[in-house]
């Protein structure tokens, strides 16, 4: 039986044109540029300084706070400098420059393929590989995995679950790994699951992807047949419906439960985790190895089928180069987008680099992109029907315009998730969620601000 | 590399848009427009003319000089409110007549509040009653126009059935063939004939999500209950179910005018509100009020409760 | 007949006073008790009701000045000095006279400077462009262009000049009540004093990226090159992070800075019109805004 999530959500086109793309290795540039704001929360303080040799899989960043993350060199060579350098947004954040000399990986890391099936059973030791290795959440919103994976004392986790929803157009990289590495992603779910106490940990996919389905409900019925551990996992078909892949949605979809207001996912006992982190969560724990490297989809409706790719890259590779290495940018792209077309970010910097959550490199034309001029409103309530959160659009958007925080807030435009269905949907262009994004920031921190002031 | 775009995401677009909408809305209304036609013949299409032609046109006029906004026309809204006037006028009403109607529709119920989007009233029920108010003489002649197909119709009373049961009691409906009534009414303004083509559109709308039958069927469900009670109570009084629903405004008003988006509801507990209330006010007014037919006075009532509705209805919130 | 109108007049004489008395009754229980003065100082203020003081508006604000021991913290920027003494007077407290200031929009970024690098395609407020990314051209520091801060202003000083696609100060307009401070996500736009005879010299540039950097980005940057610094003979100016400032508390306007500086980044507004050569030290110190170069020569009275 197939479930979805019981509010609003939109049906876009999923054009999926890169989904038989085998991922390729990305060769190396001469020169990477490490950011030390590769997840959220504090960015890393960098431990090395410009003259030091550094090792592929050394650690050149520490984390800098309690959610925040270890860093390592992608690469092997000389770091040339540390200092600022304009990310995607053109906005500056310190970078590791290090010149690429070839591979040679710091001691203890396992680089060969085979799979490890056995779980460690010491908790402590998988948090600590999960956390030295500077795993963070591949989904989009990079936060660190050793966080999420620790409960607030109180809180029990009844079900971890397995983001394979894809639910981003365009998207394929989670898609391809589920294909191409479906055993070492449930091993990672299962030492996750192991971590949460073995509670019950379902894998879920939108109906969009038959094979990965197939394919990983296959390797999931080889694993249990013959390791342990692996009891209690199970693959979940959910309707293809935007935004499937949401946090929340997501545990509505598979547990029927909803996160409350300002709440986390454990509040209702849930742990979500992308594939492609239960993957380096596998890579860190079985084999030791740092993420650095993540899989990122080279797509659009404007490039040839032949210069479709899924690749997988290292951290710290200037997007300009891949895109070069990709066969250069198509004349009739307008944008680029980094991550999905619905919550991706629009690219302004192209010598900005990846970093551990980079997902694709999505081409628009001008048609397909531009946003139309905004008319009047028609209230004919398409947003408020779109909206994942059972939210008005079209309210916060006139509350918003008029600064009225309250009725804002009343109106929950604090639980509003940015997916953009309210925009996306609105047949006469306005603006809603860019209005909405803004007062949405600032009713959170009134409402932080009151929290603290109560507290004192 | 050309400059880049860069915009706050979402980065795609749906195709709908207002001007989408609207057409639907137009291809929706299509079906009614041709058997009106076709019933009425070279006076309906006059009615239907004047109507939009002076809809679009005093649309255009006002944006231009008197907002002095970017012009509106190309939505389409101005289409609808001139097929659906029309729709609710005589055939033999003359050019004139029509004319007023619109200026009230667009110039006072529309553009006055700030054009689409803004007005409190549906601008085409506006113009009906202002007419029906104005021109009574006018606008209760039902006088048969010769059409471009002939039915066994045509020698006619020049009463709407309603109009019929209003002067003559329930015993009228006696004669009336309730089939017959289902594809050519026996009477009534352009948009009432026929039961069929009207909802072969609302069908469409549906069809392509244009609207939601909630408040649609909350209006043909109150009209059915309420007359069914009543008619159960004391059948000698009131018409029955079925008459109230085939004859008047009460499928058209449901299915075109009270979905109008602007002036309905936006969620869906307040849809089901506001038809409730427009299908009670209607059959208060059919079996108690001084005219035959309540649909536009129900609607255009109904409508200045909808910001009250709005305030107090609203959808359910994901986690609360 | 007679009887239905003397029946109607008798229901709503009744029904009149009945009402009158509950009206009565209600406003006596939930009289707010006020300080007279409160009153009295609102009327003496400007009414603008813009928030400048840091109050909800002129009524908070009047209320604040009543409550306040003295008037040390109490300013009306929009009313100045003079609504001030007045205000000091109702209360009969007394009141520092405080320099007049003047908005000053410190980026010279113009379209021709500061080349576009990239299109901005969504909602045209700067706070949502700022939260998106860095902007539209190389410089990550300077005026989004728009126009947050022409929206904010209540006293329509504010305008975008569509030539160059930043904002221009009206200073006669001008209330200095900072509105238009808040309302800009970049921190471009700085209240400074408005200077003897409005003469005011600033730099035109809030870009701390290095000298290059800052450079390739726009032409009239400052590059924190720090000859303006070495130049000035009142110790007025700091460099810090590749930017120079000027403090227009030390400045005495003698424009030495604005020969030296290479990029062109230090304006000089306001000075009437005299061949070369800098001229003496003047007194007073600042900056500010509308006509960028062209030091026009229009000493404009002080407001109010």
């Amino acid at each position: 039986m197939k479930t979805t999530f019981s509010i609003g959500g939109i049906h876009p086109n999923d054009s999926k044109i890169s989904k038989d793309c085998k991922i390729e290795v990305l060769p190396l540039p001469e020169v990477v540029y490490v950011s030390m704001a590769q997840h959220l929360g504090a960015p890393a303080t960098p431990v090395v300084k410009p003259g030091d040799t550094v090792k592929t899989g050394q650690v050149i960043a520490e984390p800098a706070g309690f959610i925040s993350a270890f860093v390592h060199s992608p690469v092997t060579g000389t770091v040339k400098s540390v200092g600022p350098r304009k990310d995607l947004a053109g906005n500056n954040v310190t970078h590791v420059e290090i010149s690429v000399e070839p591979d040679q990986w710091a001691e203890g890391i396992d680089t060969s393929d085979t799979l490890v099936v056995e779980i460690p059973q010491d908790n402590k030791f998988i948090l600590d590989r999960i956390k030295a290795c500077g795993v963070v959440g591949l989904g989009g919103a990079t936060f660190p995995t050793h966080v999420k994976l620790c409960p607030p004392p109180g809180k029990k986790a009844d079900c971890l679950i397995l983001n394979g929803a894809e639910c981003e157009p365009y998207l394929t990289s989670d898609y391809r790994i589920m294909l191409e590495r479906s055993k070492e992603i449930i091993v990672g779910a299962a030492i996750m699951k192991q971590v949460l106490g073995g509670c019950r940990t379902v894998i879920g996919i939108e109906e969009n992807k038959p094979e990965a389905i197939k394919v990983m409900s296959e390797s999931l019925a080889e694993l249990q047949k013959t390791a342990k551990g692996f009891d209690g996992i199970q693959v979940m078909s959910l309707k293809k419906k935007y935004p499937q892949g949401g946090e929340k949605q997501l545990i509505d979809a598979v547990m029927k439960r909803q996160v409350k207001s300002m709440g986390l996912p454990i509040d209702v006992g849930a742990v979500v985790q992308n594939v492609a982190t239960s993957l380096a969560v596998y890579e860190a724990v079985q084999k030791n190895k740092p993420l650095i490297t993540n899989v990122m989809t080279i797509t659009g409706d404007c490039l040839p089928m032949e210069r479709q790719h899924n690749y997988l890259f290292r951290i710290g590779m200037p997007l300009s180069y891949i895109a070069q290495v990709a066969g250069g940018v198509p004349e009739s792209a307008a944008k680029i987008v980094s991550g999905g077309p619905m919550m991706g970010k629009a690219i302004s910097n192209m010598d900005a680099c990846t970093v551990k959550g980079s997902s694709s490199l999505l081409y628009f034309t001008d048609e397909q992109t531009r946003r139309k001029e905004a008319s009047a409103c028609i209230r004919c309530g398409k947003c408020a029907d779109a909206c994942p959160m059972g939210l008005e659009p079209f309210l916060l958007n006139k509350y918003a315009r008029n600064g009225m925080m309250e009725e804002l807030e009343e109106n929950a435009i604090q639980d509003c998730i940015e997916c953009g269905c309210c925009l996306y949907s609105c047949p006469a262009n306005i603006p809603l969620l860019d209005v909405i994004r803004i007062a949405k920031g600032d009713v959170i921190r009134i409402i932080r601000g009151r929290a603290a002031a109560a507290k004192k | 590399m050309n400059t880049l775009l860069v915009s706050p995401s979402p980065h795609l677009h749906t195709k709908t848009s207002t001007a989408s909408l609207m057409r639907d809305v137009v291809i929706a209304l299509l079906p009614a427009v041709l058997v009106s036609v076709l019933f009425y013949g070279w006076s309906e299409l006059l009615v239907l003319g004047v109507s939009v032609a002076s809809c679009v046109l005093l649309e255009y006029l006002i944006t231009k000089f008197l907002l002095k906004a970017p012009c509106t026309v190309g939505d389409w809204s101005a289409v609808i409110t001139g097929i659906l006037l029309a729709l609710n006028l005589p055939a033999s009403t003359p050019w004139w007549v029509v004319f007023v109607g619109a200026v009230v529709a667009i110039g006072v119920a529309k553009m006055t509040f700030g054009g689409l989007g803004q007005n409190l009233f549906n601008p085409a029920i506006a113009g009906r009653v202002f007419l029906l108010i104005s021109f009574p003489t006018y606008m209760t002649d039902w006088t048969r126009t010769k059409g471009f197909i002939s039915s066994s119709l045509d020698a006619f009373s020049g009463a709407t059935p309603l109009g019929l049961v209003k002067e003559g009691g329930v015993a009228a409906t006696e004669s009336m063939d309730y089939l017959n009534m289902l594809f050519l009414n026996i009477g009534g303004s352009a948009g009432e004939l026929s039961a069929i083509a009207l909802t072969l559109g609302f069908i469409y709308l549906l069809v392509r999500r244009v609207i939601k039958p909630w408040i649609t069927l909350s209006i043909l469900g109150t009209v059915a209950v309420f007359s069914a009670i009543c008619w159960g109570i004391n059948p000698e009084q009131f018409t029955d179910p079925v008459f109230n629903l085939l004859t008047g405004g009460v499928l058209l008003g449901s299915m075109f005018m009270a979905t109008d988006y602007v002036t309905s509801p936006m969620s869906n507990l307040g849809g089901v509100i506001f038809g409730v209330g427009i299908g009670l006010l209607t059959m208060l007014i059919r079996y108690f009020g001084a005219y035959p037919e309540g649909m536009s006075f129900a609607i255009l009532i109904m409508n200045s409760t909808v910001p009250l509705i709005n305030k107090f209805c609203h959808g359910k919130k994901y986690g609360r | 007949m007679t009887q239905t109108i003397i029946w109607t007049i008798a229901i709503i004489t009744i029904l009149g006073a009945v009402l009158a008395v509950v009206l009565f009754l209600v406003a006596k229980k939930f009289k707010v008790e006020e300080d007279p003065r409160i009153d009295q100082v609102e009327k003496v203020l400007p009414g603008a009701n813009c928030g400048g003081c840091g109050q909800a508006g002129c009524h908070a604000f009047a209320q604040h000045c009543v409550e306040s021991p003295d008037l040390g913290a109490c300013f009306c920027p929009v009313g100045g000095n003079d609504v001030m003494q007045k205000v000091a007077d109702v209360l009969g407290l007394k009141v520092e006279a405080k320099d007049p200031m003047v908005a000053v929009v410190r980026c010279n970024g113009t379209c021709e400077n500061r080349p576009r690098t990239s299109e901005y395609g969504g909602y045209a407020s700067c706070r949502v462009k700022a939260s998106l990314y860095s902007g539209d051209t190389g410089c990550s520091f300077g005026c989004l262009g728009c126009g947050d801060c022409v929206s904010a202003c209540s006293f329509g000083a504010l305008s975008m000049d569509p030539q160059t696609g930043l904002p221009v100060v009206d200073q006669d307009k001008c209330t200095a009540c900072g509105a238009c401070v808040k309302a800009c996500p970049k921190n471009v736009i700085e209240l400074r004093k408005k200077g003897r005879k409005d003469m005011r010299v600033f730099v035109s540039c809030i870009n701390k990226d290095k000298g290059a950097v800052a450079r390739k980005a726009c032409k009239a940057a400052c590059i924190g090159c720090g000859k303006c610094a070495k130049v000035c003979p009142f110790e007025a100016i700091t460099v810090e992070n590749n930017l120079a400032y000027i403090d227009f508390n030390k400045c005495k306007l003698c424009k030495k800075c604005v020969a030296e500086c290479p990029t062109g980044a230090i304006h000089a507004v306001n000075f009437p019109v005299i061949p070369p050569k800098p001229a003496a030290p003047a007194p007073k110190p600042a900056v500010a805004p509308a006509a960028p170069e062209a030091p026009a020569a229009e000493p404009v009275k002080k407001e109010e």
